[in-house]
């Protein structure tokens, strides 16, 4: 028997549920997110249900990781989290699958005690907090809402809540920052005992405020007053890279994928099934799923997400199907394509059999000192990890 | 008959506003109507549209108040005034454009006088009147001192509001004088165009002289002796119209099964085979391209495809010379000779465009003559076979004349920047008091490199220039290599005055460091003289490049980023271990930047 149910699926076990409501939209971010349109809340959670409702219908679900992704998701009130959690549980399929992992990212500046203890009391216990930085002069640069201040407040309320399970984002590689300014920011996160570290170097892209300011002349209303010269060079960015291995590592840290850190058994496992090309739906206006092969994209328009009814029938599109690009009888190869480059991310690699075809790729990384063989599993070599884009382009 | 005819062109500097008086002259007419009008009718090439300039003439016959007026099209920049030479040649008079804001300007000059070379009734007219910044006065003044036209013969005109059309197209007709020429005697005409048909073959514009042809005619080429037989003859009128004669005096097309350009040379003589004429027209100067560089597909397996997109090309461009070249760093590519930069940069952009290439062009250089101590002269187009310097005596390069046309103000920074192109420094002309005439003598050379550039920096736009060859002089030049990751890249080989090289040398190491990506391993850059290294730079080992954030299982993004960054290095040439970008091989023109 193949599947354990009566429905033609793989079974999905992840979903993603986007929030895409901000107080205020950061310098950096270019994610499905919108500021001031929180009194839509109400709808887009009922939108959300009938949602979850109208893909359950015909889908397996053995659920065992839920995530909360933003935007702001702690925007969102305890009892929106209850409805959309009820929707999910009431439709699982195995009774005794109360899902593993409940995750959901919140913003610092806007979680007090309370609302944490009622997000633990409703089953969410992982908590990844946006912290970014300590030092408040990036966080201005950022754009982000809170200060250093409220970070120690944010980690010490969900303690107090019992979460047991607390990621902290860093960003790394800001304009301006120096190596030193990024070993304290990890002497900060470190001080604070999280179970994961999420660190990310500062990416500018087209479109944001921090654009507008150092890689064009175009003017911008929001323009940052960081001059050209502060731009992190690679050389500083790999410096920065290498110390958070080193520091990381050396307290227990496991280093598991490129920008992630957890102490044994709390690697996040939602973000896993994405690096492993597993199944995932995402729910919500600008979600991303990949199901048995296929991948697609909800709108990004909050109001016409809203308006579908959730539905995903008019509102979504289909994201462009690559392998049509490939010739005849090399399409599917393109999840194969995408598990290489997702699954070397991880720092077990994959295994040999996913190779099959780039025999000659495999031989050219491994001269240039990218790829090595560990058992039966290709991964990063350290050099492939600081280069993981030389590896990832020969399989696109 | 031919007292009916006029043959004329329009000549001005650029962006003088030639192509939209052409434009209202036709609406006038009725050779056009208004709704079938595109702006600028006659630049027909998409090209040419974009850029507002007009790059290949074009010929077009108006019927008005009882007479033919064959209005030919002249290009206006510089580097296409042969072709200006060669349209005029088929007519016995010009419009010349003066912008009413600008003045006369340096192409302004240089077209006239080849419009008195060849004998052409002028008609100078001031555009563009309806600007609040048109200085009417100050220009007449301007064509008093330079031309010596008196107010009264001068018409004032606004093609973009159809004022003055009717003078104009009155003075055509009472000033220009008719063609001369005998119908009955043998027939001479000349070509002055032609383009390629898929179809039909080339197809030739043509200006009677003497006699007629018409379909069926034997004819000959005189200048390559070859025959052919008339399959059809007509008018130019936005295409072609079939008639059963053209005869003395008249401007037309003809098609004879002429499979390539070459063998129907803009600027032969077509005569019948049976009675020929006893001379050739005078031609003009065979075109000789100036500038020359080597264009090389990024993939090597387009090579062929680049032959045959050369070869289509040139049927519609005589002046377009390319013939193969190796080149170590490159593979297999053409030389190619061109007359300008711009004509460099449009058949450049047609290839890409056009045929769809990638392409790397090296930067462009000139003719070199060496002279040796004891064998005879040679040229080279191309750094890459400069022979032994123990060998050589000396070296000659292209000077040209260079005329500066600009406000008063910027006569300082112009003279500083000129000076620092090597160029010598021959008289400074008033046109009036607020404007000067500068003339220079200048090695082609730099003219070619960023000059252009700057002088339109330096003078915010205001000054123009034009040039002409005036022959070889010898210079003190040395040849620079670059070396990359020690290796020399043929490609890179440039030709400099030796007072520069050490400037240029080290300057281009740098630009070569911005412009060549980081690699996994460390890549030193190095000038050369000879073995003695002039300049060094290092491009350090790529340390970091990967994708930090995974955007909420955007896998599709992801996979977007890293086609890109493939992309952008399959459109790299790959020499030895490096992976060079198509900038850096123009690099060594933008030294200043």
């Amino acid at each position: 028997m193949l599947h354990p149910s009566p429905f033609s699926s793989l079974p999905i076990p992840s979903i993603y549920i986007h929030i895409p409501f901000c107080k205020q939209k950061c310098n950096y971010c270019d994610f499905v997110s919108y500021a001031r349109k929180e009194d839509l809340i109400d709808d887009y959670v009922e939108a959300l249900i009938k949602d979850i409702s109208s893909q359950f219908s015909n889908l397996y679900f053995p659920l065992s990781t839920i995530y909360f992704g933003g935007g702001t998701p702690t925007l969102l009130k305890p009892k929106h989290f209850e409805k959309i959690l009820k929707a999910l549980e009431s439709r699982k399929l195995k009774a005794d699958s109360r899902a593993q992992e409940v995750s959901i990212e919140a913003n610092p500046g806007t979680v007090s005690l309370e609302f944490l203890k009622k997000l633990h009391n409703i089953g969410i216990n992982r908590l990844s907090l946006g912290a970014q930085s300590f030092n408040d002069k990036y966080l201005k640069y950022l754009g982000r809402i809170h200060n250093s201040k409220q970070i120690y407040q944010a980690f010490e309320n969900a303690k107090e809540a019992g979460f047991e399970n607390i990621n902290l984002d860093l960003i790394f590689a800001i304009p301006g920052q120096t190596l030193e300014e990024w070993k304290e920011d990890l002497a900060e996160a470190l001080s604070l005992k999280p179970e994961h570290l999420s660190t990310y170097n500062l990416q500018i892209e087209e479109g944001t405020p921090l654009w507008g300011n150092t890689k064009s002349e175009i003017l911008n209303p929001k323009q940052i007053p960081i001059s050209k010269s502060k731009i992190i060079n690679e050389d500083l960015d790999a410096n920065m890279y290498e110390l958070t291995i080193e520091t990381l590592t050396s307290v227990g840290f496991k280093h598991y994928e490129i920008s992630n850190f957890a102490k044994p058994g709390f690697e996040c496992q939602h973000n896993i099934n994405y690096w492993k090309m597993g199944n995932w739906l995402g729910i919500g206006a600008g979600a991303h799923s990949h199901v048995n092969g296929k991948h697609w994209e909800n709108t990004s328009n909050v109001e016409e997400y809203i308006g579908s009814g959730g539905v995903r029938r008019n509102g979504c599109r289909l994201a462009p199907d690559v392998s049509h690009d490939l010739p005849a009888g090399r399409q599917g190869a393109t999840d194969q394509r995408e598990t290489l480059f997702m699954g070397l991310r991880l720092l077990d690699g994959i295994n040999k059999a996913h190779f099959i075809g780039f025999e000659k790729e495999i031989v050219e990384l491994k001269q240039q000192g990218l790829l090595e063989e560990s058992g039966d599993n290709i991964r990063l070599t350290k050099k492939g990890l600081f280069l993981g884009n030389l590896v990832f382009e020969k399989f696109v | 008959m031919l007292d009916k005819i006029r043959n004329f062109s329009i000549i001005a500097h650029i962006d003088h506003g030639k192509s939209t008086l052409a434009d209202r002259i036709l609406e006038f007419t009725n050779t056009i109507s208004k709704r079938a009008m595109k702006a600028q009718v006659l630049d027909n090439m998409d090209i040419e549209r974009e850029r507002g300039i007009t790059i290949k003439a074009q010929a077009v016959r108006i019927e008005y108040n009882g007479y033919i007026l064959n209005l030919i099209d002249t290009p206006g920049h510089v580097d296409f005034s042969y072709e200006v030479s060669r349209s005029l040649a088929a007519c016995e008079g010009a419009l010349l454009i003066i912008d009413a804001t600008q003045g006369i300007e340096a192409q302004t000059l240089a077209n006239s006088y080849l419009a008195m070379q060849n004998n052409l009734t002028i008609i100078p007219v001031i555009n563009k009147i309806d600007l609040p910044n048109a200085e009417v006065d100050k220009v007449l003044e301007e064509i008093k001192n330079v031309f010596g036209y008196t107010k009264e013969e001068v018409i004032l005109t606004s093609a973009k509001e159809g004022i003055g059309i009717k003078e104009v197209l009155d003075a055509i007709i009472a000033r220009v004088p008719p063609p001369k020429g005998n119908k009955d005697a043998s027939l001479q005409a000349l070509i002055f165009d032609s383009h390629f048909d898929v179809y039909r073959g080339v197809v030739s514009y043509i200006r009677i002289v003497n006699g007629s042809i018409k379909i069926g005619t034997k004819i000959r080429m005189m200048g390559t002796g070859s025959d052919y037989e008339l399959l059809e003859v007509g008018t130019l009128c936005l295409g072609l119209f079939k008639k059963d004669t053209l005869s003395a005096g008249e401007v037309g097309y003809m098609i004879a099964g002429v499979k390539n350009v070459r063998e129907c040379r803009v600027g032969d003589t077509v005569t019948e085979a049976k009675n020929p004429a006893k001379e050739a027209l005078a031609g003009y100067k065979p075109i000789k391209p100036m500038v020359y560089c080597g264009i090389y597909p990024v993939n090597s397996g387009d090579f062929e495809h680049l032959q045959d997109s050369f070869d289509k090309l040139q049927l519609n461009d005589a002046a377009l010379f390319y013939e193969k070249e190796t080149s170590t760093a490159l593979g297999f590519g053409f030389r190619c000779g061109f007359l300008g930069l711009l004509h460099l940069e449009i058949i450049q952009e047609r290839l890409e465009r056009e045929y769809n290439l990638d392409l790397i062009a090296t930067a462009p250089n000139v003719i070199y003559q060496i002279n040796f101590r004891n064998k005879k002269p040679i040229f080279i187009d191309n750094p890459a076979d400069f022979p032994n310097p123990s060998d050589i005596e000396s070296i000659e390069e292209p000077f040209c004349k260079l005329t500066i046309f600009t406000p008063s103000e910027y006569v300082g920074p112009l003279m500083g920047i000129t000076t620092d192109k090597r160029g010598q420094f021959k008289g400074m002309e008033y046109l009036d008091p607020t404007r000067v005439m500068l003339s220079y003598e200048i090695p082609l050379s730099e003219l070619i490199s960023e000059y252009h550039d700057q002088m339109k920096s330096v003078s915010r736009g205001y000054a123009s220039m034009d040039y002409e060859l005036i022959g070889y002089k010898v210079s003190d030049l040395v040849k620079m290599d670059i070396l990359l990751n020690s290796e020399p890249v043929d490609a890179l080989s440039t030709i400099v005055h030796r007072d520069k090289a050490h400037y240029v040398g080290k300057r281009l190491a740098e630009k070569l460091k911005e412009v060549i990506p980081k690699h996994q391993f460390t890549i030193p850059i190095q000038a050369s003289i000879g073995s003695k290294i002039i300049a060094r730079e290092t491009i350090s080992a790529l340390r970091k490049d990967v994708l930090a954030k995974c955007y909420g299982g955007d896998v599709t993004r992801k996979r977007k980023l890293l086609e890109k960054q493939k992309e952008g290095k399959k459109r790299m040439k790959h020499i030895g271990s490096v992976d060079v970008p198509q900038e850096a091989f123009m690099a060594v023109l933008k030294l200043s930047e």
